[in-house]
Parts: C-alpha cells; sequence; structure tokens
C-alpha cells in the first residue's frame, strides 16, 4: 500500500488471457481432460470405431446425470459469492423428496401441492439457516453442518427409516421432449428430459441475476468486503439472507427432478449433493471467501465433474477409481488458477524491474532516488 | 531482547485464549526432561505478582482481564525475564482512571526495582507524575530534553509545538453558507454529548489524540453506529439515520480511515467501486456495466487517477489513487456532506495535495465537510473551525486566529481549562 506510483508511465501491463478471462484456465483443463478421453477411446477402439465419449446420446446422458447437482450448484455459486456456504443441501434435498413423496403417495394431497409443500419446506428451512447465519457471527460453516444432521433426523422421522415409493407421478418430469430423435452414430434414442431444461434456464437465470441485476452487484460487494459493503449502504444482513432464500428454492426444485427420475423418496438421494455441487462451484473459479465466482464457470465444473465417472465408464475402468479422479480434479482445476496467477505475476514483476533498470541506464545515476 | 529491553505496545500482542502464566511464558517455557515444568514457572509468575502488589491468579484466561490488568501481565513478564528496559507505548489509552493509578503505581514499583522505563504518552498528567525526563519528538526528531523537576506544562507544550505555519498548504477561502448539518447533543459509540453546526462551504475540523472518540463520533454520525441520545438535523430537519443507507439517501457521505478495509472492494474493478454506494439511490434493478463504465471513466478523467481504464482492479492502484476510487464512489451519490476521516493517511505529497484540490473544489459547489485529521498541519491549513475532542468529548472550539497547533495541543491533552 506505502508503494507510491512513480510519476512517470509505466510499461503497459500486458495481462495474460488466463488472468483477463477468468474462466479460461479450468476451460482449458476441462477441453485437456476431454482430449485425453477421446484419444484413449481411439487408441483404445484401434482408431476405427467413432470415440463415444463425444456422441450425442452420450452427451446428453452425462446432461441428464449433472442436471440436478447443476440446479444446487447455481444456488451454491451465489451462497459462495456472498460469503457463505451450505453443507445442507444435500440432506434437504433427501428431506424435500420425502416430504413431496408422503404428500404424493400417503398424504394423498395432489401432485402440485405436494411439490409447491415440498419445496416451501426447503424455503422455510433455508431462511431459518440463513437468518442465524446473518444475524449471529457463527459461521456459515458450523449452521449448515447442524442443519444437515438436523434434516437427516426429520427425514428419517418422517418416513419412519423407510423409502415412500411412488407410483410415478412425477413422471412428466423425465418425459422426453425429443420423442423418436436417434443418434446418427449409435442409433440409440436421444433423450433429453424437461429438468435438463430447467436447469439450463435456471443457470440463466443465475447468471443475469449476478451480472446484470443491482442485486448481483451487492451480493459481489458483501462477499468482498461486508464492512465496505455495509458503510455503501448495503443491507448486508438481508443480503446474506436472501442468498440462502434463493438456495431453499433451488435445492426444492433440485430434489423434486431428483424425486422424479428415482420415483423414490428416500434419505440417501441427496447423500453427496453438497459435495458435488461444492465440488463444482470451486472447480468453476468461486473463492471459498467470497466475491468471485461466476456461473459460467459453475456451468464448466458442472460438466466437468459430471463427465469424469462416465469418462472412467467408457474407459472400462473400475467406478471406484472414479472418485481418486474427481478428487484429482477439483485440486487441479483450483491450484492451476493460482498458479497460472503466480507465473504471470512473476513475469509482469520481471518485466517491471527491466523497465525500471532501463529507466535508469537511459537517465543515468544523476537521479537521486526520492527516499 | 537479547539485549534485555521488553516493548509493550499500544496494541495487545497476547494470546487470549492461554492463561496470565502461559502467556508470560510463550516461546520460551520452562521445561524439564521434554515436559513443561508447570510448577516453577506458576511459582514464579506468582512471585512477580505478588511483587507488583496484583492479586490475579497465573491461571486466569488472558481474555477475560481487563486491558489494565493484560497490561500488568506483560509488565510481569519484563520482569520474570529480568529485562533492563521496559518500553511502554501509549499504556493507558482506552482505560479507566483507577486502572491508570494502579498502573502508574505498579510502573512506579518497577521502576525502584532497578530497571529503566521508556514511557511513551500523550497524556501530560501522566508525564509529570511518574516521570524523572522527558524527551520531545516532533516530525521524527528529537526537540528537547529536560528534567521534571521544576518543569511547567506551559514549557513543555511550547516545545511539541513550534511549526513554522507559512511551510503549511495554503488553502483558497470560499464563502461560507447557510447551515447544512447540525449535531445536537450527539452521544453513543463512546462520543458524548456532541453539539455542532456545519455550513456550506466550510471545512469543520475534528482534532484530537488517538483515542478520543473521533471517528467514532463519525460513525455515530453517518447511522454506522448506534446513536443513544441527541439528534441530527440536515438542512434543519430532523432525520433519522439508523444505518448508512438512511445516510447515503440523506445527502451523506463517508471517506473513512481505513480506505483497505472498509472504504474499497479490493478485487474489483474501478468501475464497480464508484458506483456501489450509488445504488442505492438508482431505482432500476437491471445494471448495465457499460454505463457503469462510462460513469468510472469519466471519473478516471476527472480525478486523475492513474490507470488505464475503470476496467482496472483497485487492488492494483497505489493509495493515492485508491483514496482518488473512495471519493469518486461518493461524488457519484451526489452528496452534500463530507465526511472525511484521515484523508490523507499513506498518501504521498503530490496525492495529498490533490486530495486538498479537491475538497476545496466540493466547497465551491456548495458542499461541507467534516475533516477527521491527527496531521497537526492538515487541520490548521484547511479547516475554518475545529472542534477538539478528548475522552469522547469536545473540549473546545476554535477558529480562525484561534486554530493554531499550541492551542489544539493545549485542549487536547491537557484540562478543560481554556
Amino acid at each position: 500500500m506505502s508503494g507510491e506510483a512513480v510519476a512517470e508511465p509505466k510499461p503497459a501491463v500486458r495481462t495474460s488471457l488466463f488472468k483477463r478471462y477468468e474462466n479460461l484456465t479450468v476451460l482449458s483443463i476441462f477441453a485437456g481432460f476431454v482430449l485425453v478421453i477421446v484419444l484413449l477411446q481411439l487408441i483404445m477402439g484401434g482408431g476405427t470405431k467413432f470415440p463415444t465419449f463425444i456422441s450425442p446420446v452420450n452427451l446428453l446422458n452425462i446432461l441428464q446425470q449433472v442436471g440436478v447437482a447443476g440446479i444446487v450448484a447455481i444456488g451454491m455459486t451465489i451462497v459462495m459469492i456472498s460469503g457463505g456456504i451450505d453443507l445442507s443441501v444435500g440432506m434437504l434435498a433427501s428431506l424435500v423428496s420425502i416430504i413431496t413423496a408422503l404428500g404424493i403417495s400417503k398424504w394423498q394431497l395432489g401432485v402440485v401441492p405436494s411439490v409447491l409443500l415440498g419445496i416451501a419446506a426447503a424455503v422455510v428451512l433455508e431462511t431459518t439457516m440463513g437468518f442465524i447465519i446473518s444475524r449471529t457471527k457463527v459461521e456459515p460453516f458450523i449452521i449448515t453442518l447442524g442443519g444437515m444432521i438436523t434434516f437427516q433426523g426429520i427425514a428419517l422421522l418422517l418416513c419412519s427409516s423407510r423409502e415412500v415409493i411412488m407410483n410415478g407421478e412425477l413422471d412428466f418430469l423425465k418425459a422426453n421432449l425429443i420423442q423418436g430423435a436417434k443418434d446418427p452414430i449409435s442409433h440409440l434414442n436421444l433423450i433429453i428430459p424437461p429438468y435438463v431444461l430447467i436447469f439450463f434456464a435456471i443457470a440463466l437465470l443465475g447468471s443475469l441475476l449476478l451480472n446484470y441485476t443491482k442485486y448481483g452487484r451487492r451480493i459481489y460487494a458483501i462477499g468482498t468486503n461486508p464492512q465496505a459493503a455495509y458503510l455503501a449502504g448495503i443491507d448486508v444482513k438481508n443480503m446474506k439472507l436472501s442468498a440462502y432464500v434463493i438456495m431453499g428454492v433451488l435445492v426444492g426444485i433440485g430434489a423434486v427432478m431428483l424425486l422424479a427420475r428415482i420415483n423414490t423418496g428416500i434419505v440417501t438421494l441427496g447423500q453427496g449433493l453438497e459435495i458435488d455441487s461444492i465440488a463444482m462451484v470451486v472447480i468453476g473459479g468461486t473463492a471459498l471467501k467470497g466475491g468471485k465466482g461466476n456461473v459460467v464457470g459453475t456451468l464448466i465444473g458442472v460438466f466437468f465433474l459430471g463427465s469424469i465417472g462416465n469418462a472412467m465408464n467408457m474407459l472400462r475402468l473400475p467406478s471406484e477409481v472414479q472418485f481418486v479422479a474427481k478428487g484429482l480434479v477439483v485440486i487441479i482445476a483450483v491450484s492451476a488458477g493460482d498458479i497460472s496467477n503466480r507465473i504471470s505475476g512473476f513475469l509482469s514483476r520481471r518485466r517491471e524491474l527491466r523497465w525500471h533498470a532501463e529507466q535508469r541506464a537511459t537517465k543515468g545515476e544523476s537521479v537521486q532516488s526520492t527516499k | 531482547m537479547t539485549l534485555g529491553i521488553q516493548t509493550i505496545y499500544q496494541e495487545h500482542v497476547i494470546f487470549e485464549t492461554l492463561s496470565v502464566m502461559e502467556n508470560i511464558f510463550a516461546g520460551a517455557e520452562i521445561v524439564r526432561r521434554g515436559l513443561l515444568h508447570k510448577s516453577e514457572m506458576k511459582r514464579q509468575t506468582l512471585a512477580v505478582l505478588k511483587y507488583l502488589k496484583s492479586n490475579l491468579s497465573p491461571d486466569a484466561k488472558m481474555g477475560d482481564l481487563s486491558s489494565g490488568e493484560q497490561k500488568i501481565v506483560e509488565i510481569a513478564k519484563g520482569l520474570v525475564f529480568k529485562r533492563k528496559v521496559i518500553i511502554l507505548d501509549e499504556p493507558t489509552a482506552s482505560f479507566s482512571s483507577v486502572e491508570i493509578d494502579n498502573l502508574l503505581d505498579i510502573i512506579e514499583t518497577v521502576k525502584n526495582s532497578g530497571l529503566g522505563i521508556i514511557y511513551i504518552s500523550h497524556h501530560l498528567e501522566e508525564v509529570f507524575k511518574i516521570g524523572d525526563r522527558v524527551t520531545v519528538l516532533r516530525d521524527g526528531r528529537k526537540v528537547s530534553e529536560r528534567e521534571i523537576a521544576g518543569l511547567t506544562k506551559t514549557v513543555l507544550i511550547k516545545d511539541m509545538v513550534g511549526r513554522d505555519p507559512s511551510t503549511f498548504y495554503q488553502r483558497e477561502k470560499v464563502p461560507i453558507g447557510e447551515i447544512v448539518f447540525e449535531a445536537r447533543n450527539v452521544t453513543g459509540n463512546g462520543a458524548r454529548d456532541i453539539s455542532f453546526v456545519l455550513k456550506r462551504g466550510e471545512i469543520l475540523g475534528i482534532s484530537g489524540m488517538a483515542g478520543s472518540g473521533r471517528s467514532e463520533l463519525m460513525n455515530v454520525l453517518f447511522g454506522s453506529a448506534r446513536l443513544d441520545f441527541g439528534v441530527i438535523l440536515i438542512n434543519s430537519k430532523v432525520v433519522k439515520q439508523s444505518d448508512p443507507k438512511q445516510a447515503i439517501r440523506n445527502k451523506m457521505c463517508f471517506i473513512t480511515e481505513d480506505r483497505q478495509n472498509t472504504g474499497l472492494l479490493l478485487p474489483q474493478t474501478i468501475a464497480q467501486n464508484v458506483t456501489i454506494a450509488n445504488l442505492v439511490n438508482t431505482r432500476e434493478f437491471v445494471v448495465r456495466s457499460r454505463d457503469d463504465a462510462r460513469i468510472g471513466d469519466r471519473f478516471v478523467k476527472q480525478l486523475g487517477i492513474k490507470a488505464p481504464n475503470s476496467q482496472t482492479r483497485v487492488v492494483d492502484l497505489s493509495g493515492g489513487n485508491q483514496q482518488k476510487v473512495v471519493l469518486a464512489k461518493w461524488f457519484n451519490t451526489n452528496g452534500e456532506i463530507f465526511i472525511f476521516d484521515e484523508p490523507t493517511v499513506g498518501i504521498d505529497v503530490g496525492s495529498k495535495q490533490e486530495i486538498y484540490r479537491v475538497m476545496v473544489d466540493l466547497l465551491k459547489q456548495g458542499k461541507a465537510i467534516i475533516m477527521v485529521s491527527s496531521d497537526m498541519p492538515e487541520v490548521i491549513s484547511m479547516s475554518d473551525r475545529v472542534i477538539v475532542m478528548k475522552n469522547g468529548e469536545k473540549m473546545a472550539e476554535l477558529c480562525g486566529a484561534e486554530i493554531s497547533e499550541e492551542n489544539i495541543l493545549t485542549n487536547s491533552i491537557g484540562d478543560k481549562t481554556i
């Protein structure tokens, strides 16, 4: 901070591409990953077979698998940019699925009221946690950890530790929107269910919200520096709260999608959702300490993480390997950003030093240093 | 430390969750056969505490102690390790008067045990009470060294002042208009019963020593700290300001002392920083980055911020340019009443002059400024009137020729006599 600028113009700072486009680092790693998988498939097939990993049917397959986690990851992006985190989303999704399934099959509320009831429950519970987080100084990590355990308990109590089976009342959510379309390569049926479209719609909305609205500006501001944001007239507490309310809506929607796919409300339904969604968000470049990140990055993270398991299957590797691969991807993607920052920082420092040395050389030593 | 010198800083350097004994022996634990020798450490701690006539328990948690007691523990540390010299930097800031007497007694005891003590303070009473000799420093230079015996406060204050006013920044005066802001008996956040008025075209300087409650008062005025009692009037109307949002709507601006932590969104761009405070005044829900960039670029040009354009991140700017971004943020809200808390702290001479010019420009537009500053030449050269604060209270209001180093200093460190 004390390093005061010299009066002369500095050398034009050439920021690296990776710094200018913040998603480029992870995008290039992802592209590299896809390339490696495709090459491996080509080699294994002797170059005769089309790499099935990038066949349309498989790409749509991946989309179906990541849709729900993706919806939650959009919410997680907003929460994490605001400086928070939510560990409870997995168990909350399980709870919502059980409530909705019970509403449909046991309480006979009808499909729409049951779905609304489930989503409402998610909103209320997230709002409660958000209220505590925004009004106290307790870490969101702790509050949502407590929430996760509590929701698991409530879910188990509600279903008496048993699964709640439905009769396919939510099947309309997984109906194929492009009935009859065939993959030109494998001639398998192509499937796009509505929830994939809902995922894209939510991603688009989230992106617009963060980039083009007052609300988005404020979310970034409170995540960057809550104190400065407060003094700039931003209601920091309510902004934090609102992020969790949005999260509630999205977890609610995601859980209903999940229920539609499995057709059974069960406590293990949302298991691992918090880990997956947080991993997707951090792969996409959102900082754990808040203030940084974007939906496009998260989308890359969603597809990246979602395609790992699929790729392992394509390569006929044991499914256990995918955990190792997923873990490594998280570590590599997140540290790559830092490493590329260091390299570009080092280069620009060196450029600057060289420039100063040249200045001194041309002016000679007659110029006295100011201090 | 190897020389036997122990410095006790103004801000505590302590481990709050550890006990008194553990704090004293932190990093220099007595060890026997690889394990902590607790009984020996406790014995030594108790002995020293007893010598200091303190009834603190060696097992008390440091964080539970008052700041006065924490100081005693730090002094005890100096005794345990048989230091030769103890340096105390403003030890009594934020002390109650009982605690001050207590600490001064302890220092007397320590002095009599043969240690040398360097006691840095702006409280003249304390200096006269415990000092044997006094050295006056000004602007990093030693001005005088005197024996306390036979010395008077007036002589000491003469030593402390004495800058040549003709070397100060020469500010252009602006015609002063009607009253725009008024505080009546404002109390809260450490400020007590402060009343003053502020007129258009005027800079009201707030002077006082560190810890005199100036920044605390500013936070109350801006709504970022609780107003317990009193009223604030803007344009002769009583306003309720329970948070900064309302203050900004009432056309107030607060350039905080610590711009990095409370003024700026460092990793974000100039454009984003400039537009953030004005969000409370805009109705549109949708914001356009292009508009923000345009506003940002305008201020970059207008204030001469050294950056290629408004898409530069604030963290990459120098102190002076960061301060200009803070100013731009507030100019963008079309504020009328500006609070500058230490406007030029950590800023080079060139940027300082530019910021002074910007402040005078504000006055020419009929705006009003409250300026908190510890920089004596700044207060004297920039202010139309000066309020001197001490312990959260208003000690004096000076105007015109009364604004002198001597008057300000006498009021901020002396008794309430003038």
